[in-house]
Formats: C-alpha cells, sequence, structure tokens
C-alpha cells in the first residue's frame, strides 16, 4: 500500500515538473521553441499574409506568416516579362512609360479603421504614384499620377480609417507649378504640398481630392487618424531649415521640426465650396488664404515615422536624430485649436505650442523611425542606431520595458495588424536595412534582412531569421482568413474586347497594316496555331484563356522578340507584336502546363511586304469542331 | 387469374402511391443525379466531378474532356446522348403507371407497369455499360497518349492512367430502385399475410 502512495506522489511529482518545463518553453500565449513556433506542416497555410514593398525593385513581395516563406511578388511599378506584365498593352499603358517605381509603403484598405482585406494601395516615391492591387486576384488595377505638383510621395499612401481618402506628400520641394527657376530661390519660389486622393468606396478607384500647398520641408511620413482623431491626418517633416544644399548638415540645425495636422474634411470641404485655386490641372488650397485646414505641431530634430496608437487618442512621433518617441495628444490638440492658442505661423500654416500638445517623452533609444502596436496597450518602436525595438507601455508612466536585438539597422518593423484599431499583438517582424553577415555570401550586394519577433508572451522573442530582396521598406500583415482570392477568372464575366469564347470564332482579321488574331489556348494547343501576316504589319494576338480548372495558366512567347505574356485562366490579354523581318516566327507556351506542354506551339509566317495575305484567316474546320467538342461544358 | 385482377390491401396500395409519387416528378424536377464519377489524380487531389442526370450531364466536364483528349477519348457532351430526350419521360410515365394502378386498383395495372419499369431498367443499364466500354474502346488512334482499351467500371474503383476513379450510383437511382423494390415487397407483403390468413384478401 505504502509503495503505491510513493509512486503516486513520484508520478505526480513528475508530471508537474514536466508541466513546469513546457509553461517555459513557451511564453504567454505561444507554445513550444522557436522552432515549433514558426513550423507550418507541408501542405498547411500560414495564418498571416505579409505584403512587404519591394522598395526601388518597384513591387511587392508576398510571404506567409509565421513560417516567413516567400510566396509571391506582385508586379506593381516595374514591368514583369515572365507575366507579362508591362507588356501586353493594358498593363503597358497603366505603366505609363515608366519602367521604374521605389515602392515604400503598403496600405492595406480599412474599414471602421481594421483591414477588411478589398485592396493594397502603394506608393511610387519619386515618381508621386499610387497604386492599387485588387485583394481578389492579387493584381495591380490601377496606377493613380504622377500627381500633378507633388515632388516625390513618400508620406504616402497611408489610408484612412474607412478607405476614404489616401495620401502623398512631397519629399523634395519644388516650385509649384514646376518652372524655370534658380534653387537659391526655395523659400520663396519652392513649395511643398500635401494631396488627398479619394478612393471609391465601391470599387476603389483613385481619384483627386484636394491638394495644400506646404512650406518648402522635407514631408516625409503619414499616418490617419482613428477613433477620435478619425478626419485628421498627420505628417511629419525635416528640413524646416529649408535648405537646398548639403541638407545632412544645414537640415539637422534647427531643434523643432514639425507634425502637420490635416483636417481632411475641412479640405475637401473648401474644395467642394470652390475656395481652391487650381494647379497643374487639380485645386490646390492655399492655408495662408483658407483657413482651418492645417496646423504645425513642434517636434524635435528632425522627425521620421508618426503613427497613431490603436484607440486613437495618441499621435507619436518617432525622433530620428533625437532618442526620444514624442507622443502627442490628440484631445490637447483639438483644444489649443480650438482655443486658438498659436505661436506664429509658417507660410500661413498655425504653429501650435509643443508645451500645449505634448503628453509624453518616451526614452526608446538611438535613432527612433517607427512605431507599431499590439493589443495590450504596448508600442513597439524600432531603433535604427541602437538596431533594436524597444516596447513600451502607451500610458503612464510610459516606460521602456523591454528591448530586443535585431540584425543590423532596423528601418521599418511590421506587427500583425499593428497600425490598426485592432492589433493582434502575435508577430513583429524587423525590417533590417543591413543583413551584413546573417546569410551566405553572395557577393557586395547583399540581401535585405529580416527577423520575426514573438510578441505573445512578457518579453519579445526571437523566432526566425530570413533575407529578403532589395528592399522592403514599409510592410504589412493581415489575418489569412480575412483574403478571399480567387483561383480563376469566371469567363462568364469576362468581357474584355477581342475576348472570344468558341473555337468556332478563333481567327485571323487583317485591316490594312493591322492584324488582330482573336485566338484561344487551352492544354496544350493556340487555336489558331499558323498565323499568316505580311512583313510591316502590326500584330495584335487576343489570347483567351478559356480553361477554368486551377493553376492553369498559359504563357505566350514569341521567339526573337520581347513579346512575352501570361495568360490566366478566364482571362484574356492582348499584345503587341510588330512584324519586322519576313520569315518564320515561331511562338510557343512559355509557361508550363501540362503533360503536352513542349508541344503547345504555332508559327507566324511572315510574308515579304505586299504578298497576298486573305483578309480573314480561319484555322482548319476540323481542329475546330475537336477543339469546340472539348469546350462544352454542362 | 382472380389474383390479377383482385384489389390490393391498403397497405399495398399505399406502397403503390408511394412508388408513383417517387416516379412521377423526374420529368418535372430532374434535380437528383442518377450516377456519380469522382476522379482523383495527385494534381486533383480534391477530385474532379461528373454527375449524370436523367436529362444531362454536369460537373467538372470541360476539364475532364480536356484532360481526356490527352487518351483520345471522345469530348463526353450531353448532346451525344438520345437517351436525355426520353428518360425522364420514361420515368414519369412509370409514374404515371403506378399512380393509375393504385387509382384503380387492379393488380394487373400495377404488375404490368412494374414489369416495364423492369424491363426498361435493364434496357438503361446495358446502354449505360455500352456507353462505358464505347468510352474506353473507341479511343482517337490519333492520341498522344496511346493506352490499351478500357472499360470504366458501372460501379467501383478503377484506375485510369493517372486517375483513380469511383463510379456510384446517384440519390437519384437509389431512389429509383427503392420505388422498384416496392412491388415484389407489396406482393410478399400479400402473400405472408395470406399464408398467416390475416383478414382483407385472400390470394384465390
Amino acid at each position: 500500500m505504502r509503495r503505491w502512495i510513493v509512486l503516486t506522489l513520484a508520478g505526480l511529482a513528475t508530471l508537474g515538473l514536466a508541466t513546469q518545463l513546457t509553461g517555459c518553453a513557451g511564453t504567454g500565449g505561444a507554445r513550444g521553441s522557436a522552432a515549433e513556433r514558426v513550423y507550418v506542416k507541408p501542405g498547411e497555410h500560414d495564418a498571416y499574409y505579409a505584403f512587404l514593398s519591394g522598395g526601388h525593385h518597384g513591387n511587392i513581395y508576398v510571404y506567409g506568416m509565421p513560417s516567413c516563406r516567400y510566396i509571391t511578388t506582385i508586379p506593381v511599378f516595374t514591368p514583369e516579362p515572365a507575366v507579362g506584365y508591362g507588356v501586353d498593352e493594358e498593363s503597358k499603358a497603366m505603366l505609363g512609360g515608366f519602367t521604374w517605381g521605389d515602392a515604400h509603403h503598403p496600405g492595406l484598405s480599412e474599414t471602421d479603421g481594421d483591414y477588411d482585406g478589398r485592396w493594397l494601395f502603394i506608393n511610387d516615391m519619386p515618381n508621386a504614384r499610387i497604386a492599387r492591387i485588387d485583394l481578389k486576384d492579387f493584381k495591380t488595377k490601377q496606377i493613380f499620377g504622377p500627381i500633378p505638383n507633388l515632388s516625390a510621395a513618400h508620406a504616402c499612401p497611408f489610408p484612412t480609417p474607412n478607405t476614404e481618402y489616401v495620401f502623398a506628400a512631397s519629399r523634395f520641394s519644388v516650385p509649384v507649378p514646376n518652372r524655370p527657376a534658380k534653387v537659391e530661390d526655395y523659400a520663396k519660389d519652392f513649395r511643398g504640398v500635401i494631396a488627398g486622393i479619394k478612393v471609391d468606396p465601391k470599387d476603389g478607384t483613385m481619384s483627386m481630392g484636394f491638394e495644400i500647398l506646404m512650406p518648402p520641408f522635407a514631408w516625409d511620413l503619414a499616418d490617419a487618424g482613428k477613433g477620435p482623431s478619425h478626419g485628421w491626418a498627420f505628417f511629419t517633416c525635416y528640413n524646416s531649415e529649408m535648405a537646398f544644399d548639403s541638407l545632412e548638415v544645414k537640415a539637422s540645425q534647427a531643434e523643432m521640426d514639425y507634425v502637420a495636422a490635416v483636417d481632411w474634411r475641412a479640405a475637401q470641404k473648401a474644395v467642394d465650396e470652390g475656395r481652391a485655386k487650381t494647379i497643374g490641372g487639380v485645386p490646390v488650397l492655399d492655408p495662408a488664404e483658407v483657413k482651418g485646414i492645417v496646423y504645425l505641431m513642434p517636434v524635435p530634430k528632425s522627425p521620421h515615422g508618426v503613427d497613431v496608437n490603436p484607440s486613437g487618442e495618441y499621435v507619436c512621433v518617432a525622433g530620428k536624430l533625437q532618442a526620444e518617441v514624442s507622443v502627442f495628444s490628440y484631445a490637447k490638440m483639438k483644444a489649443a485649436i480650438d482655443a486658438g492658442n498659436f505661436d506664429g505661423d509658417r507660410m500661413g500654416v498655425p504653429v501650435l505650442k509643443y508645451e500645449d500638445v505634448l503628453e509624453a517623452k518616451v526614452p526608446v533609444g538611438l535613432g527612433p523611425l517607427h512605431t507599431q502596436f499590439d493589443d495590450k496597450g504596448n508600442a513597439y518602436t524600432s531603433l535604427f542606431l541602437d538596431s533594436q525595438i524597444a516596447k513600451w507601455k502607451v500610458g503612464p508612466p510610459w516606460d521602456v520595458t523591454d528591448k530586443i536585438d535585431v540584425y543590423y539597422s532596423i528601418g521599418h518593423l511590421m506587427a500583425s495588424e499593428g497600425d490598426t484599431r485592432h492589433p493582434t499583438g502575435e508577430y513583429v517582424v524587423a525590417l533590417d536595412k543591413l543583413s551584413k553577415d546573417r546569410y551566405l555570401n553572395v557577393g557586395p550586394t547583399h540581401p535585405e534582412a529580416a527577423q520575426l519577433i514573438d510578441l505573445r508572451g512578457p518579453k519579445m522573442e526571437l523566432l526566425y531569421d530570413f533575407p529578403t530582396y532589395l528592399e522592403p521598406h514599409y510592410a504589412q500583415m493581415i489575418k489569412a482568413e480575412k483574403l478571399k482570392p480567387i483561383t480563376v477568372y469566371p469567363l462568364a464575366e469576362n468581357n474584355k474586347p477581342g475576348a472570344i469564347k468558341r473555337a468556332e470564332d478563333a481567327r485571323v482579321e487583317r485591316k490594312g497594316n493591322r492584324v488582330d488574331v482573336y485566338g484561344l489556348v487551352v492544354r496544350t494547343h493556340f487555336t489558331p496555331d499558323i498565323i499568316r501576316v505580311n512583313e510591316g504589319d502590326d500584330v495584335y494576338f487576343h489570347w483567351t484563356n478559356l480553361e477554368q480548372d486551377d493553376d492553369i495558366a498559359h504563357g505566350f512567347g514569341i521567339l526573337w522578340s520581347s513579346c512575352n505574356m501570361q495568360v490566366e485562366p478566364g482571362e484574356t490579354k492582348t499584345i503587341h507584336w510588330k512584324a519586322t523581318k519576313a520569315g518564320i516566327n515561331p511562338f510557343y507556351c512559355s509557361n508550363f502546363c501540362s503533360a503536352l506542354h513542349q508541344e503547345m506551339q504555332g508559327y507566324i509566317q511572315v510574308n515579304p511586304r505586299g504578298s497576298t495575305v486573305a483578309a480573314v484567316q480561319r484555322p482548319d474546320p476540323k481542329k475546330v469542331a475537336e477543339v469546340a467538342a472539348l469546350l462544352k461544358d454542362e | 387469374m382472380h389474383y390479377l385482377t383482385d384489389r390490393f390491401r391498403p397497405t399495398e396500395r399505399r406502397l403503390i402511391w408511394v412508388a408513383a409519387l417517387v416516379l412521377l416528378p423526374v420529368f418535372f424536377f430532374p434535380v437528383l443525379p442518377i450516377w456519380t464519377m469522382k476522379l482523383w489524380a495527385p494534381q486533383y487531389r480534391e477530385g474532379l466531378t461528373l454527375m449524370i442526370y436523367t436529362n444531362t450531364i454536369k460537373g467538372d466536364l470541360q476539364n475532364i474532356n480536356i484532360l481526356n483528349h490527352y487518351v483520345g477519348m471522345h469530348a463526353i457532351t450531353p448532346d451525344d446522348f438520345k437517351e436525355f430526350q426520353y428518360l425522364p419521360q420514361a420515368l414519369t410515365f412509370f409514374g404515371v403507371m403506378a399512380l393509375i394502378g393504385a387509382l384503380v386498383n387492379r393488380r394487373w395495372v400495377a404488375i404490368l407497369g412494374w414489369l416495364a419499369f423492369t424491363g426498361f431498367a435493364v434496357y438503361m443499364f446495358s446502354d449505360y455499360a455500352k456507353w462505358l466500354w464505347h468510352y474506353g474502346h473507341d479511343l482517337d488512334p490519333r492520341a498522344a497518349l496511346k493506352l490499351p482499351t478500357f472499360t470504366p467500371p458501372l460501379i467501383g474503383m478503377s484506375r485510369m492512367a493517372n486517375f483513380r476513379v469511383l463510379s456510384l450510383p446517384g440519390p437519384g437511382t437509389v431512389l429509383l430502385g427503392l420505388a422498384w423494390l416496392l412491388g415484389p415487397i407489396a406482393i410478399w407483403l400479400e402473400v405472408r399475410a395470406a399464408s398467416r390468413g390475416a383478414p382483407g384478401r385472400a390470394v384465390a
């Protein structure tokens, strides 16, 4: 009997110890080792989509979190010949002749201040453009801009809580409108611009809302107010010194620069009331004439990121050249504006008093750049110089409670839904500017570095370290279940000009020197697969992929040319090819499709100039009948 | 001969009503598949589906046809099946016969209907088997992949190239089968009742 009691007690003790040990391995809500927490079993999916800006690669990278697996790239401002982006007629027109963009800040659309998974906006800083990606098919649908009067859109797009607006602000001030001028006349002739771009609530189409003429400071970053501060947008700036050369030194002299607070409803109202002047074809408001739309809050030493906390009460501005985050109270700002407590103005923009609007200064560490949030009232600020993330409490006593090393020189950071009204508080990813020795050496062009950090415990915990291609700036992470992407384009909804839906309609039409090929692609053939044209003809291929099966995309590539594109199931795309030389030009399916992919090809017979070619060519009726039989659905 | 000209007991008559109820709507609401095929391949883990109704074929038809053309199988198109022109009508017709059988309450009417239904079912099964044989044997000699000829099974699992195919009767056929069974059940019930000397009409 006694032996049984001893054994039972020993067993219980072991069990208790085991529980204790497991408890130690996982912290807080998280379970298991770091390896277990990033492991996603083969065939299973990640909990989050992460959208990383591609920087001067001009696109967006899609990753799965927490596995940190690279999933795909969305071409946005840069041609992607593999899929024909910027090559087919429609996307070529959308790129507007640019082959480069510098994409910095993804901005997921929001409803009530939370990501709604509908669209993703991103800026092209140098060319002052904003793109909208539809998250139904992960395709760029609109590129708005170059926005008139704006010189580089860095503080962009940062959507408002119901995606009413996306914003853009000049980083490099120029004369407005741009005209011949002397750089020495900077303060007199140059101006910055803050733009509000309207977003159609139904389909996301962007259109011009308003522009505000600002002093020629370097407008840097932005965030939209939410909750109580909904209706406002905040923009940081440096170079309030208005230096035009040697900015490194001259723009770092003043003790204070500014955060501009824009009442975007008031700005839109002023435009609607006709109080704007038209510059460069868009309505521009001059704050010297139109009052009540924009105010400046002083902030120390060339601030960088501005981030509104989830409750919308505080505007957190990272000091960059000062080791502090200045936290402004929206309520105090509003009270000071209502009381008219100003300390003069800068070019007609009223300046509020620092001590009137400041709520707290948080000594986070050296080189604070950006702040994200969790669900427990904590903020996380990236420290470029310290190569760290600082965790601090939003609210008294405004303490820094934890720090973690990152590798190296962190710029932005991305917390899970960390800039919304309801951050999930699970992860933060450090997006570092330097990787140095972190990965296998690939020569002097280093990849960028990123680290996944667990936020669920009392202490931040490094889980994973992964390289990325050039060069993520900001990134956003959204719960995977909020996205419901399609897998094929429904053929019934394809109403593209040039689309054909029956094999019987496949044909080649020739009018003058223009040839239109109306063709279809299906495993594993082009119909038609012989096309006869004359030297000098402009040939437009309209290929429709009649497949409705997952992942059965076909390619169309012509030999000795830059003509290549991918046509996805249910999609029609048009590509232009010039028949410059008489001879035979093979074409083929460039996107591996199925068992007879190698056989999926055709020939363009280019006859000598002036040869007789039928006005309408139709493929062999027997072949058409065979293809038609395959395509009869239900 | 009295047996054939006699009436049903109320219980058996109710069964004939039920059979009529199952068969009558077929022409008007052909909503239940009579046969289903599910095809799986390594790259089609979710499976492709083919559903045969009394009047058409539905499911991943285009996809199955695109895949089938590699091995030279004829494209499956509803237009090819003259059966769809008469199958729903015929089934509803047997429903009408059951209805009349129940209304006039004469055994011979119901039995005649049942026999016709049975004959028709046998014909349809053999017809279906012929189609299956046809699809597996009449392969296009120009096909990219040459398969030995085959006959997909009427019921059960089989392998065709990289596909596993499960062929099963659909809920429509299950219902039709149950309706068909009501005939023998009715007669069996009567025979049993008679042999126990239960009240009601004796087997004369």
